[in-house]
């Protein structure tokens, strides 16, 4: 079924980006058509993980209302292999600047193209997926892509002012908005949950404590950290158990 | 005498929908008249009526107008049948939530023939 996912987090280094260029390129290898966009317009990054410099237009512009979304698409499908095309985010200090300017009648007109999207997209470009990589926190941009978004990733780290901001952002915000949600506990140590029923166990005890859906707990790997995030860690290392797990977790996002 | 009864019946089934339009149509002005009330000390300063609807201003709205404003967001510009239609809520119920948002100032409402079309903002080409 064709879905538009927004992958949010309350603090920032949760691991969002990681989660989301991951999630879009395993979908994009399961055959599906696949659009990744970069809507975190104060620390894009996109461009640099996958080294793509010569975009025309910007998710910006779309927004700004001086393209169209086509206009934006990157075809990223020769370098990964697969069905995956990208929007990128302004790098630049200039736009940087402009995009936290904005006035609440402009974000009312972003949230309007946002929505628009679903249809352009899903129904005359015929992508399976759009996932959308947001900003951190309870910002304009990120709250316009959660409306917009038929489920809601949220990355959250074991830290208890994670877990507790987590928690209000989504029955004060995600509920209001009646959001599919689900959880991802990410940088867990992995004596923690070394077998799978560890890692069952304490995905149960997050749900619990938090009264939240938890799709899943990750290990911190050390070798996720080492490629130093300038590629797409489950097209570099598909056997690698973090490629599995995340596997698991796209399966389990279908269903949600 | 069957056949008598049955137009009898059959008046009677026409009399009781036509009661239970008018009631709905009684209801939908009731709310709008209660809306108005409300409304009144604030209508003496049209400068702080907002103009947005934006998501922090959908947050702020309670539950019942938030999904109709969301609907309208999602739909551009649509009649209260086809908010209706989204919601799963009556028809009458939509209209009148659809009317105050426009007393609210978040939405703009246009009349075509019989039909009322509601508006977030028409995009300026």
């Amino acid at each position: 079924m064709k879905k538009i996912i927004a992958v949010h987090s309350y603090k920032g280094g949760t691991g969002k980006t990681l989660t989301s260029t991951n999630l879009a390129a395993i979908y994009a290898m399961n055959k599906h058509k696949v659009a990744l966009f970069d809507m975190d317009f104060r620390a894009p990054s996109l461009h640099a993980i996958l080294n793509v410099r010569n975009a025309k237009y910007w998710l910006n512009d779309y927004l700004n209302g001086v393209c169209d979304i086509k206009n934006v698409i990157v075809n990223h499908s020769d370098k990964v292999g697969s069905n995956l095309y990208l929007g990128l985010a302004n790098p630049s200090t200039e736009a940087i600047r402009e995009m936290s300017a904005k006035d609440r009648k402009w974000e009312m007109k972003a949230l309007g193209r946002l929505l628009s999207l679903r249809n352009t997209l899903l129904n005359d470009l015929e992508f399976d997926y759009l996932i959308m990589d947001t900003s951190p926190g309870l910002q304009y941009s990120s709250i316009n892509a959660i409306v917009s978004a038929d489920t809601v990733i949220v990355v959250t780290t074991m830290d208890i002012s994670d877990i507790e901001g987590t928690k209000r952002m989504v029955h004060e915000l995600y509920d209001l908005f009646e959001k599919k949600t689900g959880i991802i506990v990410n940088k867990v140590p992995i004596e923690k949950i070394s077998t799978l029923e560890e890692r069952e166990k304490l995905r149960k005890q997050y749900e619990e404590m938090s009264n939240l859906p938890v799709i899943d707990v990750v290990p911190c790997f050390c070798d996720v950290l080492r490629l130093g995030g300038n590629t797409i860690f489950s097209l570099e290392k598909p056997e690698h158990p973090f490629t599995k797990i995340l596997r698991e977790i796209a399966a389990k996002i279908e269903k949600l | 005498m069957k056949s008598r009864e049955k137009t009898i019946r059959k008046n009677e089934i026409q009399l009781l929908e036509k009661i239970k339009e008018s009631l709905d149509k009684l209801n939908e002005k009731m709310e709008i008249i209660i809306d108005l009330q409300k409304q009144e000390p604030r209508s003496n300063i049209p400068e702080q009526l907002p103009d947005a609807l934006d998501v922090m201003t959908l947050l702020s709205l309670p539950d019942h107008l938030r999904k109709t404003a969301i609907t309208i967001c999602r739909l551009g510009r649509a009649t209260a049948d086809e908010v209706a239609e989204q919601t799963k809520r009556a028809r009458a119920v939509e209209s009148a939530y659809l009317n105050q948002l426009v007393l609210m100032g978040y939405l703009k409402k246009e009349r075509v023939g019989r039909k009322a079309y509601f508006y977030v903002e028409k995009e300026e080409k």
